[in-house]
């Protein structure tokens, strides 16, 4: 058994047309010396970062003594995840794999209303079908876990997408899963474009933020790149789903998410209310009484409302020093398990956001 | 030579079904086979059987529904699907009823009743060409009654208006002509549309049509003349890994015919991410995978008999009615067939579809019957009126023990149930007198075609509809008596259901199979409905067969028929009972309404 695993594992190289984008991707060269840096321990942390305290941040004391100060994840919560990772893709244990359809329909309807792509209208002449719902798009998912999510974007076309997560365990996860065979994550030579999925391990956004923002100014002193080249090194949609619920400071993540962000690019934010009904159904009735949730996997106190989230993001005053546009909230939906409990169905609901919800903003244009 | 078609080459040729082979060898190019017959391919759905339910989930799989959210629309890839069917593919629609105008063709005794529900998913240009072809059946208005018995149950189209309007129900005229008539026209013709209950359908019609759809679409591999030899599905602990599962494998032998006339057979190695099984009620990749799918079975000691009539035009009228009378040992349905075009008018015969479920021994004896001994025999039985209760308690107290009280109390009850009977048959005959009168079936003249019989059983699979990467449709999975004509209903249920969980998964950028995820919803969904149909239809066909008369009335001694025989007393109370629902539901108007929309297939209001 164990060495049919090791075997698996050594098997499952990408494919050949990552290793082509890795080519050619300046950003992907950055984030692969990144990943190198941190692979060995769970969130080293970085030299340089701006550490970002905002009054609405909770339970600041979380941070431990293990963990650079600056470094934005609670020990606690990455170990929570790193047990849990075998599980990972098991539908009957993980309720995100059963979450994962309405997460794709909210994006894809999101990005579809505001994000449409200038070369759709020109394809759809030529092969209506073989345009993928996120062709050219490139795709930033924080706290990717067992890349459910990344593994869903990167078949649905993004050219590429970067799954990092603080704990290195569930990382593993998700690159044996992704890169297994069996995943099929490649399409028939006639339909392949060019796409690409990265896994960075033991990292917070924050870190990566700083290095891409070095490598940045680097670039700016050293050759004389257009700014149209940079941003094309930067993300148009980044993700950040049932993550900041688990981090402790998230003012701090969804700065360096924005920071990443092309103009005009979308940030979509999950994670649940903090009300009443949320203590019940989240907490109790998941963790306690379903068991559909393993028990201590959310703290009440982290939850978040939407109201707050949009405050986090779009009247941050922190934007301005970079010349970075604005944010603001361009879609906001619950997120319901109908009926309660009975099978893993969920449905978006835009009037009822008093447990999950999952909420869209986007960069204004500078 | 194939070796160095590319791959669009390749899908034409497949389409111009020269030679279906060549769509699967462009991938032996890439996969340097070793032997040189071995073909691989892997679909993301393949579809083991191509008759009605296999056929009608590729269509629904390749269609893009345009009722749907923008998001539909862009789709995520083609999905790459692949029906497999043991026999030749079937001739094109119009090659069926081309030869039947010039040989006098009649219509084949092998059709199905669908509800409004699953006519929809065959899609409105299958529907709109059967119905221009004249393949179809349609019924607005449904009588059922009882042998021995005042009872009668009638539903009219218009008992589905109100679901209809809210949207519960597809409108299939509207469906039908949404592509035909220009506005105005339609408008006009709102007014009125009288809702069918559903059509009967011919098998073969059918099946051409649908395969008619799905040679026109290049994302299926039609595979024809192809047997399945082996299957190996992954097993159940290969779920929920952090590996994802392997997928179903499965080697085939084809057979191929040149265009010289010469056969030879053709290995092929398929893989899918799920397999669905809708090669019927002794399905191969069932038994295959015996250990994951055990069944209930259950036989009902019965026999269909079932062929197509011509009716006798100057005795009665079919109109659009499909009739039902329950005998002692089950009943016999005349249901309309090739009726879409009105052109009884001018002189063309009018044909009717019988199917009557017996007794093993009772059908073994009609199926001896010459032509015209079995149209006497079926006027007979089929063409009488409701009767009257037979008396509770029988002329010598069978089966009752003589205490005075007690006889003196049932001989009250049962005078008082009779009253109460009576009057709701009379009340509901003043309620709507176009609806409730009671119409003589029409009169059959002579058969045409063979009679048939085939035994019924109910089987339903024990666990669930799946196995990791596999799932079953249809008769697959369950069989049920065809007296309530749920049977293909329930599988057009099941593909319905399946097929928008393969588009969720692919939409999601999901693998549909990768996952527990959508097997499991899908199976929750199906093993509801199912157990709930078979269980249902076995109940009405036990409730039915406690009938007021002794068993033994049968056909074989048509007197007894007639004299209410002698039934016990426990029978008689059922008897009765059933006799006063029917009149009930016939009577009260939401309940009445509620049967015919559950029959229609329409979603539950909320």
């Amino acid at each position: 058994m164990m060495a049919k695993r090791l075997l698996l594992r050594h098997a499952t190289r990408p494919p050949s047309c990552i290793l082509h984008c890795i080519s050619r991707s300046n950003l992907v060269r950055n984030l692969a010396s990144v990943s190198s840096n941190h692979n060995n321990e769970e969130a080293n942390g970085s030299s340089s970062s701006n550490p970002t305290k905002s009054p609405t941040s909770p339970s600041i004391g979380n941070n431990s003594s293990t963990f650079n100060n600056n470094s934005n994840a609670n020990p606690n919560e990455v170990n929570k995840f790193s047990s849990f990772a075998s599980h990972w893709w098991d539908s009957r244990a993980n309720p995100l794999v059963g979450m994962n359809p309405i997460r794709i329909k909210f994006l894809r309807d999101v990005v579809d209303s505001f994000q449409p792509s200038s070369a759709a209208a020109a394809d759809t002449t030529a092969a209506p079908n073989i345009q993928l719902p996120l062709h050219n798009k490139r795709i930033l998912d924080i706290g990717c876990g067992g890349g459910l999510l990344t593994e869903s974007l990167s078949r649905l076309g993004a050219s590429l997408v970067v799954g990092v997560d603080a704990s290195t365990h569930v990382v593993e996860v998700a690159k044996r899963h992704s890169f297994h065979e069996n995943s099929r994550l490649v399409l028939p030579s006639s339909l392949q474009d060019d796409r690409d999925i990265r896994y960075i391990g033991g990292i917070t956004v924050e870190e990566l933020a700083n290095s891409w923002l070095n490598e940045h100014e680097k670039e700016q002193t050293s050759s004389s790149s257009s700014s149209q080249q940079q941003q094309h090194q930067l993300f148009d949609i980044i993700t950040a789903l049932e993550i900041i619920e688990h981090v402790p400071n998230p003012p701090s993540l969804l700065h360096a998410a924005k920071s990443l962000l092309k103009p005009n690019g979308i940030l979509l934010v999950s994670t649940i209310n903090r009300t009443v009904k949320s203590y019940g159904l989240a907490i109790v009735a998941a963790e306690y009484i379903s068991g559909k949730v393993p028990i201590g996997t959310h703290t009440w106190d982290m939850f978040w409302s939407p109201a707050e989230v949009e405050q986090m993001i779009c009247s941050s005053s922190q934007s301005s020093n970079s010349g970075d546009g604005r944010m603001t909230q361009i879609a906001l939906s619950g997120m319901v398990l109908q009926p309660p409990f009975i099978n893993m169905e969920w449905k978006l609901d835009g009037s009822d956001t008093d447990v999950n919800w999952i909420g869209a903003y986007q960069k204004e244009q500078v | 030579m194939a070796r160095t078609l590319t791959f669009a080459a390749a899908r034409g040729l497949a389409r111009s079904r020269l030679n279906c082979a060549c769509s699967l060898t462009h991938i032996r190019s890439l996969t340097s086979a070793t032997n040189e017959n071995n073909i691989n391919q892997h679909y993301d759905v393949i579809i083991a059987g191509g008759g009605a339910v296999g056929s009608v989930l590729a269509r629904l799989l390749l269609n893009d529904n345009v009722d749907k959210s923008l998001l539909s629309h862009r789709r995520l890839r083609p999905l790459k699907v692949a029906l497999l069917e043991q026999r030749s593919s079937p001739p094109s629609l119009e090659n069926i009823a081309n030869t039947s105008s010039k040989t006098k063709h009649t219509p084949n005794a092998r059709a199905y009743a669908l509800s409004p529900t699953s006519l929809s998913y065959l899609g409105p240009s299958v529907l709109q060409r059967l119905q221009q072809t004249n393949r179809l059946g349609i019924y607005d208005s449904m009588q059922i009654w009882e042998h021995d018995g005042p009872a009668q149950l009638h539903f009219a189209g218009e008992d589905l208006n109100e679901a209809v309007k809210s949207g519960r129900l597809v409108d299939l005229h509207g469906l039908i002509e949404r592509n035909n008539d220009t506005e105005q026209h339609q408008k006009q013709q709102q007014s009125n549309r009288r809702p069918w209950l559903g059509s009967v359908v011919e098998d073969a019609p059918l099946v051409s049509a649908v395969w008619d759809e799905l040679r026109n679409d290049e994302r299926i591999d039609l595979i024809d003349n192809v047997q399945i030899t082996s299957i190996s599905a992954p097993s159940q602990n290969t779920m929920g890994n952090v590996e994802p599962p392997p997928p179903v494998e499965m080697s085939c032998t084809r057979s191929i015919t040149n265009e010289g006339g010469s056969k030879h057979d053709e290995e092929c190695t398929l893989s899918a991410d799920l397999l669905v099984a809708a090669d019927g009620a002794n399905s191969f990749v069932r038994r295959t995978l015996g250990s994951s799918f055990p069944m209930i079975t259950h036989s009902y000691d019965r026999k269909a008999v079932t062929c197509t009539v011509e009716l006798d035009v100057r005795k009665g009228d079919m109109a659009r009615t499909a009739f039902q009378r329950f005998l002692p040992h089950g009943p016999i349905a005349l249901l309309p067939v090739w009726n879409s075009l009105n052109n009884h008018d001018n002189g063309a015969p009018i044909y009717a579809n019988v199917v009557w479920s017996t007794t093993p021994s009772e059908a073994n004896h009609l199926l001896s019957l010459s032509g015209t001994e079995f149209i006497t025999t079926l006027n007979h039985h089929l063409c009488q009126g409701p009767n009257v209760n037979p008396p509770l308690l029988s002329n010598n107290n069978r089966g009752m023990p003589h205490i005075p009280i007690i006889g003196t109390i049932a001989k009250e009850m049962d005078s008082l149930l009779r009253t109460a009977n009576t009057a709701l048959t009379m009340g509901t005959w003043t309620e709507s007198p176009s609806r409730n009168f009671f119409r003589m079936p029409p009169a059959s003249a002579r058969v045409v075609g063979s009679i048939m019989g085939f035994d019924l059983k109910l089987s339903h699979v024990q666990q669930g509809y799946t196995a990791p990467r596999v799932a079953l449709v249809g008769d697959a999975a369950h069989t049920v008596h065809p007296m309530a004509g749920q049977g293909l209903n329930l599988g057009m249920g099941d593909v319905y259901s399946l097929s928008e969980l393969i588009k969720e998964a692919v939409d999601s950028g999901m693998d549909v199979a990768g996952t527990g995820l959508f097997l499991d919803r899908y199976n929750q969904e199906r093993m509801v409905k199912g157990l709930g149909t078979v269980g249902g239809v076995h109940g009405l066909h036990e409730l039915f067969r406690c009938s007021g008369s002794n068993s033994s009335s049968g056909i074989m001694n048509a007197n007894a028929l007639n004299s209410g025989g002698n039934a016990s007393g426990v029978e008689s109370v059922v008897g009765l009972g059933r006799s006063l629902g029917m009149n009930v539901v016939n009577g009260l108007g939401p309940l009445r309404r509620a049967f015919a929309e559950a029959a229609a297939g329409a979603a539950f209001s909320r």
